[in-house]
């Protein structure tokens, strides 16, 4: 029973003991470990008794040069896993966004029956384990599996999607008869592998796990984008009607913009994803075939639990940390609001406006051009 | 054609006199009965930690260790890692390893580098007995660290039925490269290949010795895989394969050489003396038999695996576990073994025998 | 439709169809890989690989399902999988509801560093953590031990804001009242608060339920022992199987379907409230 005196005093103390599980779990198992990494990170602990132990010596950035510039195997295999893990983010996120927004605008439509079976039904991946979903993708991706046997009625001869470690990219040029490095590519290279490697594409194997991000997310996604289009309302839809643009325009030029938050939100939670890949290749291919299915993620945990290079491990995690941080920063900056183009939103207000004026008997036109 | 488990023998001795490559072939099925958690700690039990190819292998470890446990009167406790690899590393970094544990050899290294085990090898009283090219395997900066438990061969698994459906006998058994591309090419039926292995180099790899290449130099210090004798061995299994005589298991949606084989998905197959156990679970009504794997333009050859008993540095009963080990790797334990899921000793005396 | 135009009938009514089979192609390309799924578990395994794609299996046989029942640790991972969750679940709801609280509606000295600070700690990537998570729960000697798998999960910072967001949007009056009559802050958190607070607690509830029977790389470094694994852990294990275990699809396809199982019940009871959770998250 705080007295008005002491009101601030107490809510203080009251406000604090509410905050204090949390406070202390958090620090406990978020706070301490990321300290405690730091530590194995410029340290020259291997993993055989306690990091703190009187034996473990202080090593610098040693750990951090070994990956990005050891020259040896530890930084060809960083490089691989960036290489390898960049391609599934350039490809995931941009399908991914573009999938839930089209299933988004599908499934709002008025007028659609049966509009909750479709939304389960694109939701429901997304409800699911990324282990339970691994072992399925294990299955239709075999050989003489599900997909190969679709592919097969269309005359396709489809590829050992997770033992297939050929690039796509390199596919493609091979098949335009490109398929050796130009000697520019062959010879420079950057964390240990050349730019030939760099421009693989992704491998065959990646792919199928591409696709299968693609799957169990575009759900969560395309409820992001429902709840934003039904915040946008009808009123905007009717002044572009009114105004005589068709579908794609009024989508194009009236929706779009106003999804521009949402849109952010889903990139950013795309790329923080993306970049950190690790159940699936834990449960599905361990890295393999050919290295071309590694992640940082992944890397980072075999060279601490595998091969007792936890110091090096905990570097690639920060190292990795560090992409995801100015990446998303990057990403902030390109779609912040004051760069974006003034000409669109100008324009949605312009239709406003135009809708507006008409209901008022105006004679504004604004919309398409 | 009536050569069965022990004819592998010979293959050993084949294996032996050319070594090779050692690798390793370790992690559970994640069915086995667990035990409870490796409780390390000096409470006079001994702990020890394996990564089990099925059932056989499990009962055959731990009715040795229970002999073992009888005669010294030391509790000793056996654990069937799910994860060999995470468990040991989790088990040092928590200062709470097992006492005596399977180890790999591209494991060994690491394990070595950062002071986790006991260089124990020479203190065993049968320290001489095992072959020179595996105690090589364990032996790091000339200290012998983990004696050999056993090892395996590559060799060549063929379908009797299909053998005998392509009108071929035992005088095809192919004992040449030439030999081999001729059954495969006469035993390929439309898609279906006549040899298929996993695509990995442990298998591909034993081309190597006989075309007299290798994948690192005797003292096991340098890589020696751009080699011509290599690339004769790689073109030679690019032919196979171009000519679809042989494929990949993957290729065939088998998970590995030995399942392709088992589902008669191809009439041959190059695998280790694992695939006894595989073929006896999994396959049972598949007849089948086993040859040396045929030789090179440089002789025979194949490729030995090989894992070893690790004492971890930490344990406070070094002296029990050595004592273990030196039981577990005698002549009369490894041929027990060899019965009970078909590796082959690692000392030279269990041959004789 | 041609641009610029007003849309005729006939050609919305064309847009329609359209819709409508681009909707149900993608809804077969969404649901098939599951039903195919259930059906390949009562597939025996011969059938399952010659005949991947088709819904009725050949032989129905059950087998998958009895190996993992009677000879496999799937029990156990079941069970462990529940007690996990059952505590998670409950310690989430209970501790982010505090925090959010007093987020929301204590006006404590430190109030804004600490909300600064949990935001901050969301934009830590977990996977960063792997190996320091194992650390901490090494030091604290919890490994190995159900302490290890519970107690590291059930703060959540996500939840805190859910909850936070709730509170805030309750009206202040309601407090006011029970100010007067004489009640402490946590009375009137735990007595007229927190009942108010259904919803939102229902969304934590599913959102703590989901995440920690679907986690798993915390369960790979928070133990080791065998009879701590729970589903994840343990059907990643079976699926990166080891030799003389072949592909064995029917039964993998079972542990796979067992998993998702809970998870998709929940989801199916709840669905209106996880779709509107959803959307009602997305701060504009």
């Amino acid at each position: 029973m705080a007295r008005p005196r002491s009101r601030r005093g107490g809510q203080t103390r009251d406000g604090w003991v509410l905050m204090l599980p949390v406070v202390v779990l958090l620090g406990l198992f978020l706070v301490a470990p990321v300290l405690m990494a730091l530590w194995v990170s410029v340290s020259d602990w291997r993993g055989n008794g306690s990091p703190f132990g009187g034996d473990v010596g202080f090593v610098g950035l040693e750990n951090y040069r070994q990956i990005l510039a050891g020259g040896g195997l530890a930084e060809r295999d960083f490089g691989t896993s960036l290489r390898n893990n960049l391609f599934y983010v350039v490809l995931v996120v941009p399908l991914q966004t573009v999938l839930a927004l089209l299933l988004a605008v599908l499934v709002t439509r008025r007028s659609l029956r049966g509009r909750g079976f479709f939304r389960t039904a694109f939701y429901f991946p997304s409800v699911t384990s990324s282990v339970a979903i691994t072992v399925l993708w294990l299955f239709l991706f075999s050989t003489s599996g599900v997909v190969n046997k679709i592919l097969g009625w269309v005359g396709l001869n489809g590829p050992a999607w997770f033992q297939d470690p050929r690039g796509v990219l390199h596919l493609l040029l091979g098949a335009v008869g490109v398929d050796r490095a130009p000697a520019a590519l062959g010879e420079h290279g950057f964390l240990g592998i050349t730019w030939w490697d760099w421009v693989a594409g992704p491998s065959v194997a990646m792919s199928a796990f591409v696709l299968m991000a693609v799957f169990t997310t575009s759900g969560t996604f395309m409820l992001l984008f429902i709840a934003a289009l039904n915040n946008i309302g009808d009123e905007i839809e009717e002044a572009g009607l009114i105004d005589g643009a068709n579908a794609w325009q009024r989508f194009r030029h009236v929706t779009l913009p106003m999804l521009r938050p949402t849109l952010f939100t889903v990139l950013t939670l795309g790329l923080i994803g993306t970049w950190q890949v690790f159940d699936q290749i834990y449960t599905g291919t361990q890295g393999g075939p050919a290295k071309t299915t590694l992640t940082p993620a992944y890397l980072s945990f075999q060279s601490a639990f595998v091969n007792q290079r936890w110091g090096q491990g905990a570097a690639i995690a920060f190292v990795l940390f560090a992409i995801i941080v100015v990446l998303t920063l990057v990403q902030r900056w390109a779609l912040s609001e004051d760069r974006g183009s003034r000409g669109e939103r100008a324009r949605a207000a312009a239709v406003r406006a135009g809708a507006t004026a008409r209901r008022q008997g105006g004679g504004v036109t604004g919309g398409a051009a | 054609m009536s050569r069965n488990r022990t004819s592998l023998a010979s293959v050993a001795a084949a294996a032996c006199a050319g070594l090779l490559t050692l690798s390793a072939c370790g992690g559970g099925s994640g069915f086995d009965d667990g035990g409870s958690s490796g409780e390390g700690g000096g409470d006079g039990k001994i702990t020890v930690l394996i990564g089990s190819s099925g059932d056989a292998e499990t009962e055959a470890v731990e009715k040795a260790v229970a002999d073992w446990s009888q005669e010294s009167g030391t509790d000793a406790e056996v654990t069937v890692a799910s994860d060999l690899n995470q468990q040991l590393s989790q088990g040092f970094a928590s200062s709470n390893p097992p006492d005596v544990f399977y180890m790999s050899t591209d494991q060994l290294g690491g394990y070595v580098e950062n002071g986790s085990l006991l260089a124990y090898g020479d203190q065993l009283s049968n320290a001489d007995d095992f072959y020179p090219n595996l105690r090589q395997a364990f032996t790091v900066d000339d200290e012998f660290y983990c004696a050999p438990k056993d090892f395996s061969t590559l060799a060549l698994w063929i379908n009797t039925e299909k053998w005998e459906a392509a009108g071929l006998t035992d005088a095809d058994v192919p004992t040449t490269w030439e030999e081999l591309a001729d059954v495969a090419a006469t035993l390929k039926q439309g898609k279906q290949p006549g040899l298929a292995f996993s695509p990995e180099y442990q298998r591909v790899g034993a081309f190597f010795p006989q075309a007299g290449g290798a994948m690192t130099n005797e003292q096991q210090t340098e890589a020696t895989v751009d080699t011509p004798e290599n690339e004769e061995a790689l073109d030679y299994v690019q032919r196979l394969l171009e000519d679809g005589s042989a494929q990949y298991s993957s290729t065939l949606g088998a998970g590995w050489g030995g399942e392709a084989f088992g589902k008669e998905l191809a009439p041959m197959t190059i695998e280790g003396n694992w695939l006894v156990g595989a073929m006896q679970n999994d396959f049972p009504d598949v007849d089948y038999t086993v040859a040396e794997l045929p030789a090179g333009p440089q002789g025979k050859g194949t490729l030995a695996f090989t894992n070893c008993w690790g004492i971890a540095e930490s344990s406070p009963e070094q002296e029990q576990a050595v004592d273990l080990v030196e039981k577990l790797t005698s002549a009369e334990d490894q041929a027990a073994f060899a019965q009970a899921f078909g590796v082959i000793p690692s000392v030279e005396s269990a041959a004789a025998a | 439709m041609s641009a610029g135009t007003p849309t005729a009938p006939r050609a919305r009514a064309t847009g329609t169809y359209v819709t409508y089979a681009v909707l149900v192609l993608l809804a077969v390309v969404y649901v098939m890989p599951f039903l195919i799924q259930v059906a390949t578990s009562f597939k025996t395994e011969a059938d399952a690989a010659a005949n991947p794609l088709s819904l009725v299996p050949t032989t129905a046989t059950a087998e998958a399902y009895r190996t993992l029942f009677v000879d496999s640790p799937l029990p156990t991972w079941f069970a462990n999988s529940v007690i996990v969750t059952l505590f998670v679940t409950t310690g989430r709801v209970l501790f982010c509801s505090m925090a959010g609280y007093a987020l929301a509606r204590v006006p404590f000295r430190g109030r804004a560093l600490a909300f600064a600070v949990l935001v901050a700690i969301m934009a830590v990537p977990n996977v960063v953590l792997l190996i320091p998570k194992f650390l901490v729960i090494n030091q604290l000697a919890i490994y190995d031990s159900y302490a290890g798998l519970i107690i590291p999960l059930l703060a959540d910072a996500s939840a805190v804001f859910i909850m936070k967001g709730f509170f805030e949007s309750v009206p202040a009056s309601v407090e006011e009242a029970a100010r007067i009559d004489g009640a402490g802050t946590f009375r009137i958190f735990w007595s007229v608060v927190l009942p108010m607070a259904r919803p939102a607690v229902m969304t934590v509830i599913i959102l703590s339920f989901q995440a920690s029977w679907n986690e798993l790389n915390h369960f790979i470094v928070a133990s080791q022992d065998p009879d701590l694994f729970n589903l994840t852990k343990g059907v990643a294990q079976l699926a990166s199987g080891a030799l003389s275990q072949g592909t064995q699809y029917p039964l993998k396809l079972a542990a796979a379907l067992l998993m998702t199982l809970p998870v998709a019940l929940v989801f199916f009871v709840f669905q209106k409230r996880i779709v509107n959770t959803t959307t009602g998250a997305v701060k504009e």
